[in-house]
């Protein structure tokens, strides 16, 4: 606790006001960051051993300098002998401070007993990352996945478990907000509800924890941690093996998971909703077993995307924002634009029909359109393609021998493999009923 | 003026290939040859340069600086005139420290001396054509004479340079005046007002060959030429007596405007005894011979360019000997069309019939052409007992001769129809 | 026992952030500086089209247990999140543990472990920004105009912030070469020449490329093996164009961007406008058809007078467009061929005599259900 800001003590009188002994407590036994990714939010779990003398003790926690949310400070006895021996009759917040708080515990028999203080910080953050190494014949993927952890909260926690959750919790106001001192209005001299926090039964999470936080020690181990999977209610828990110390304003990463040969695709998308009015290459897999995943969802994070050159080297092919990956869903790594396959769309003709008037004033009419798509592979080997066409209206589309799947209510889209230097010509007629002769549905 | 010139320098540093190697500098000779090709079409001129090097066997670097020119650095290139096959570029590298310099590394596969050629795009220097014609009395015909001035306003002088100009359009996708580096272009501003005043008239007797290359054509002058900066020199291209020339007295208001204006046309070729080349855009100054050899200004009119076998028309403005009157002479209504609508009546259709008078004056001792348009929009009917020709969908042309000081009326009558008497075709 | 290690890159100014791991506030903590092993085998690939990737060999002396290798590269522009660190060789029971990032500075620190004492080359690779790219192209045309010379030229400008001693560039065509590269430089490669390629010139007046109705000059390469390209894609870049001038030199006769031509496509180049040759447009006919209620018809000539002032006949391509609904009329004439290249484009070859001897091409066509 180099930096230490939160400062445990017991005051051992009584009065209020009477002259306090400060006592500074010994440091925390274990730490426990629960850390959230969707919201600057970590939950500290600290234990601690204290004496208690019986009747009236007052015990002080400040949390200076900190990013500690004040509302959400709780204390606990541990075990059966301090649960029947401790009450907590009151908490003060005293006036000359904003960032201190006295619990008033009485005490039936004097002793000492294991508490534990949680709260709320923000400033602690992780994030997932994965590298990926495409074969040279590009169709796998050496995937390894990342978790850093950043801490900016301005207390550094030595040898803390840590336990990162992956999910979207909700809050109604900011830990960063709430931790900020001179507030506008009072702070209520409750403590954040439980439900704030995952529905995780207490006892679970401590044996979970317990369980978990074999390994330990400064030392890093002789191989790379194991980072624990569990789902939980809507959330995922990965637990890191043994203890972490993350200096203030540091950030660590820690390997996540290696899987080796997943099988990728790689597929040319003419899809401007998406990439853009051009062809763009982007490698697909699916986080399920079929693909060497699929044990845990994927946190969102930044995928990025090199390609073995031969003899281990490695170029560059891109790298993608991806969201949250559940189980089973796929995962598309944009590679950006390629202009050795290309699209151009000709409209050949436009005729008008079933014109119709009304007093002698044209109310609707009726367009046949008629296009040719063409598409070029200039590389010297075969690409799958995939092209997404928007038709606006009350439309008829025919793509001749060509079967064009729906997308949407507005959307066709066909894939297909050309081959190398193929050029291919698909041709549609768009029929569009316009005005009165749009049919009512 | 000299030291603005590009500096060529060899460094001798034949071994080690790193840059902070200790180098020796030798600043070579001076240029054996220079030939400048200068473009009018954009602000751009290829400048060539020859000398004679000596190269060590190995690797040798030759530093090549530019300072306070207006040479665009991405445009400088070295080749070999002889020993070519020995001789070969590896890279050329532009220093960080100066942005005005560059090092070419170049193999020897022997030591020997070779002919070289340095080229690289300047700005700043600029030619154009202009013509004087001296009109015969009568203005049948007029003694043409063609120039083409060079103007230097690249802050350099070009001594003895062989000058080739190039007559065309070129496409060029950046200014060479931005490649060379903004900073300078203030200068080279200044250097074309002064070069503006310092227009030199003194005409030289040299022979300018052309030649046709792609869509351009190359003069290039004999001899050579040194033109301080700042100054402009004009040569003589060439001079023709005897062109024939055509006048006609002209009303197309899309083209000349309103008035009637009086055009001198001949045509660039044989039968003009011009022909054997285009004739680049310029400036034409036509003088009258008056009595004893003197002259007086008629107009001036700049041309685009003017391939071969096409015709020029220079616009001489209005004559007051020659004149136009156009007058509607009456308008009436005619094929009324009214529709009901309910149990009231409306116009639907109606056609405008209207008569014009065209009053022509010749107050000129000679015959005189003339061309008329008449411009009429939407569905028209014209008649004219005078003949005319149809221009496009919507001009009709008079063509007619008037003698001297004769004059002529022509009428002509525009049935336009409105409304629902517009025919459906 | 933890090992430290710390190297930087040798552009740096380097020396400045020795770190220590676990304890930034406590100085005797961290662990000297050992070696600083020089980058060996540097590959610098322009092979993505807007990035550069810098990959780097490292040796490092490793102690059996676990080592702490410090990275720092204050003054470059790296992507920290880019950089990829391993072994070199894949079977290696050398392990990286984790990678640890000290606030507000360009440096990490790894924490590797090996199974014994051992020298083990690792590959690190990270992507480089500020170093730039530029394709340029040299073309010298005979003077018939049949065949060229195509140079291809390759300049890279280093304001990474590194320097490169010596370094393996590779292009996207994969050429290689070996260059020393120092911060701020910039150089000029010539990486492919390409002799006797075959060029077509056209003329084209492109209602579209509206200059002003003028007729534009084209060179067109089609980049196949045929007429001897076809080798490579040809990246985007300048093209300037020199033609033999007959006189022993070259006369420079127009440039343009050249864009991205893969194997088997065309690049087009305009070098300038075709003085020589004149169009001149009339609206013959513009009438009304076949009207019902709002909607009618519209018959229309279009007249194009093609005046070829040069002393051989010349084919030029007229591009016109007509918007919406409409049909070419079979009286329609003066043409060699056409083709209607969509519904609002029509492509006309017509053969234009010397001299200036016009030639009419005659457009006739209807209109359809305007309104």
């Amino acid at each position: 606790m180099k930096t230490l800001i939160t400062i445990l003590s017991l005051l051992l009188a009584a009065p209020l006001l009477a002259k306090e002994e400060l006592v500074t407590l010994p440091v925390r036994d274990s730490v426990q960051l629960t850390i959230y990714n969707s919201e600057d939010l970590t939950l500290v779990r600290e234990r601690r051993s204290l004496s208690f003398k019986p009747g009236k003790n007052r015990l002080q926690f400040s949390w200076a300098n900190t990013l500690i949310d004040p509302t959400s400070v709780e204390f606990q006895p541990v075990g059966e002998a301090g649960t029947k021996a401790l009450e907590i009759l009151d908490i003060s917040y005293p006036a000359e401070s904003h960032e201190m708080l006295i619990w008033t515990i009485d005490c039936k028999t004097a002793g000492s007993y294991g508490v534990e203080i949680s709260y709320f910080t923000s400033g602690i953050s992780w994030r997932a990352e994965y590298t990926g190494i495409v074969s040279p014949t590009d169709d796998s993927v050496d995937l390894t996945a990342y978790i850093t952890v950043t801490n900016n909260s301005g207390e550094e926690y030595e040898d803390a478990e840590v336990r990162l959750v992956i999910g979207v919790v909700n809050l109604v106001e900011k830990i960063i907000d709430l931790a900020r001192p001179r507030r506008p209005y009072p702070t209520p001299p409750s403590a954040a509800p439980a439900e704030d926090e995952p529905n995780l039964d207490r006892d679970d999470m401590r044996k979970m924890a317990k369980g978990l936080g074999g390994g330990s020690g400064r030392g890093e181990m002789e191989r790379p941690k194991e980072i624990q999977k569990a789902g939980l209610s809507e959330y995922y828990i990965y637990t890191v093996e043994g203890t972490e110390t993350i200096p203030t304003g540091w950030s660590k990463r820690l390997r996540s998971f290696e899987v080796k040969g997943i099988p990728v695709k790689n597929v040319y998308y003419f899809k401007p909703k998406d990439y853009g009015n051009q062809f763009t290459k982007v490698y697909e897999f699916k986080n399920d077993e079929a693909h060497k995943l699929g044990k845990e969802p994927l946190p969102d994070g930044v995928i990025k995307l090199y390609r073995d050159a031969g003899q281990g080297r490695l170029t560059w092919l891109g790298a993608v924002a991806s969201k949250y990956v559940p189980k089973n869903e796929e995962i598309k790594v944009n590679c950006g634009p390629d202009a050795e396959v290309t699209m151009k769309e000709r409209r050949l003709s436009l005729k008008k029909k079933d014109i119709a008037f009304r007093n002698n004033w044209l109310v609707g009419y009726t367009t046949v359109e008629t296009f040719q798509t063409e598409l070029k592979n200039f590389r010297g080997r075969a690409v799958e393609v995939e092209i997404h066409r928007v038709v606006d209206g009350d439309y008829d589309f025919d793509g001749g021998a060509v079967n064009w799947l729906t997308e949407d209510h507005r959307t066709k889209k066909v894939r297909t493999v050309l081959k190398p230097g193929e050029t291919l010509k698909l041709d549609f007629t768009a029929t569009i009923r316009h005005n009165e002769n749009a049919r009512k549905k | 003026m000299k030291t603005r010139w590009p500096m060529l320098a060899l460094l001798l540093a034949l071994s080690a290939p790193g840059l902070a190697a200790k180098e020796e500098l030798v600043t070579l000779p001076k240029r054996d040859t220079v030939q400048l090709t200068i473009y009018n079409s954009v602000d751009l001129t290829l400048v060539r340069e020859t000398r004679e090097l000596s190269f060590k066997k190995g690797n040798n670097r030759l530093q090549f600086s530019w300072a306070n020119t207006l040479i665009d650095p991405t445009s400088v290139e070295f080749a070999a005139l002889t020993n070519t096959d020995k001789l070969e570029v590896l890279d050329t590298s532009y220093p960080a420290q100066s942005n005005q310099m560059l090092i070419w590394t170049i193999a020897a596969d022997d030591a020997f001396a070779a002919k070289v050629e340095i080229s690289y795009f300047t700005s700043g220097i600029r030619w154009n054509a202009e013509y004087h014609g001296m009109l015969s009395a009568d203005e049948s015909s007029m003694h043409l004479t063609s120039f083409v001035s060079v103007y230097n306003g690249s802050g350099e002088e070009y001594e003895d340079a062989k000058v080739r100009l190039i007559v065309g359009s070129i496409h060029i996708v950046e200014e060479i005046a931005a490649l060379a580096g903004s900073a300078r272009q203030g200068r080279q501003k200044e250097a074309y007002e002064g070069m503006r005043r310092a227009d030199s008239n003194a005409a030289d007797k040299k022979d300018i060959t052309k030649e046709g290359l792609s869509e351009y054509y190359i003069y290039t002058v004999e001899g050579t030429e040194t033109i301080p900066n700042g100054w402009s020199k004009r040569l003589e291209s060439f001079q023709q007596a005897g062109v024939p020339l055509r006048t006609v007295y002209a009303a197309q208001p899309e083209k000349y405007g309103a008035a009637l204006v009086k055009l001198l046309s001949f045509k660039n070729d044989e039968a003009h005894k011009l022909g054997r080349e285009p004739l680049p855009e310029g400036v034409v100054r036509l003088y009258r011979v008056a009595g004893d050899n003197q002259l007086s200004y008629v107009g001036q009119v700049a041309t685009a360019y003017i391939p071969k076998n096409d015709e020029v028309k220079v616009n001489c403005g209005h004559d007051p000997e020659v004149t136009l009157k156009r007058t509607r002479t009456s308008l009436k209504k005619e094929s009324l069309v009214f529709q009901w609508t309910g149990n009231r009546q409306y116009l639907a259709g109606w056609d405008t019939v209207e008569e014009f008078k065209l009053e022509l004056k010749n107050f000129r001792n000679r015959e005189v052409e003339f061309e008329i348009d008449t411009y009429i929009g939407g569905d028209f009917d014209f008649t004219s007992a005078t003949a005319s020709t149809k221009i496009d969908f919507r001009t009709q042309r008079f063509a007619v001769k008037l003698a001297a000081g004769a004059k002529m009326d022509i009428s002509y009558t525009v049935r336009i129809r409105n409304g629902t008497n517009i025919r459906n075709k | 026992m933890n090992k430290r290690i710390l190297f930087t890159l040798s552009a740096t100014a380097a020396f400045s952030c020795m770190l220590g791991v676990s304890r930034p506030e406590v100085a005797e903590a961290r662990i000297k500086l050992a070696t600083l092993p020089d980058k060996e085998a540097v590959v610098v690939r322009f092979d993505h089209p807007h990035v550069v990737l810098v990959e780097e060999e490292r040796t490092i002396s490793l102690q059996k247990g676990n080592n702490t290798v410090d990275f720092s590269w204050a003054g470059t522009q790296i992507d920290k999140g880019s950089i990829v660190f391993r072994p070199a060789d894949v079977n290696s029971k050398v392990v990286i543990l984790s990678t640890s990032y000290p606030p507000g500075e360009a440096a990490l620190t790894w924490s590797i472990n090996s199974p014994d004492a051992r020298s083990e080359k690792f590959r690190l690779s990270y992507l480089m920004a500020n170093i730039q790219r530029e394709t340029d192209y040299r073309a010298i045309v005979s003077k018939d105009e049949q065949t060229c010379t195509l140079r291809h030229y390759f300049k890279i400008r280093n304001w990474s912030g590194g320097t490169f001693d010596s370094a393996d560039f590779v292009t996207r065509d994969g050429k290689r070469f070996e260059k020393a590269l120092d911060q701020g430089e910039a150089k000029r490669v010539l990486v492919n020449k390409w002799d006797k390629v075959k060029l077509v010139k056209e003329y084209t007046y492109d209602t579209n490329r509206n200059y002003e109705g003028k007729v534009m000059t084209d060179y067109v390469l089609k980049n196949v093996k045929e007429i001897g390209l076809g080798t490579i894609p040809l990246e985007y870049g300048k093209v300037r164009i020199y033609q033999d001038d007959g006189q022993g030199t070259t006369a420079f006769t127009g440039e343009d961007w050249g864009q991205f031509t893969a194997i088997g496509d065309d690049m087009r180049l305009n070098i300038g406008i075709a003085q020589d040759i004149k169009i001149e447009f009339k609206k013959m006919v513009n009438d009304v058809e076949n009207r019902r209620g709002n909607v009618y018809d519209t018959n229309e000539v279009d007249e194009y007078e093609i005046k070829n002032f040069k002393d051989t006949e010349a084919t030029v391509t007229l591009v016109l467009r007509v918007q919406g609904e409409w049909e070419m009329q079979k009286d329609s004439e003066g043409y060699a061929s056409f083709e209607r290249i969509d519904n609002e484009t029509i492509k006309f070859q017509v053969k234009a005599p010397p001299k200036g001897t016009p030639v009419k091409l005659k457009f006739h066509y209807k209109r359809l259900n305007n309104w």
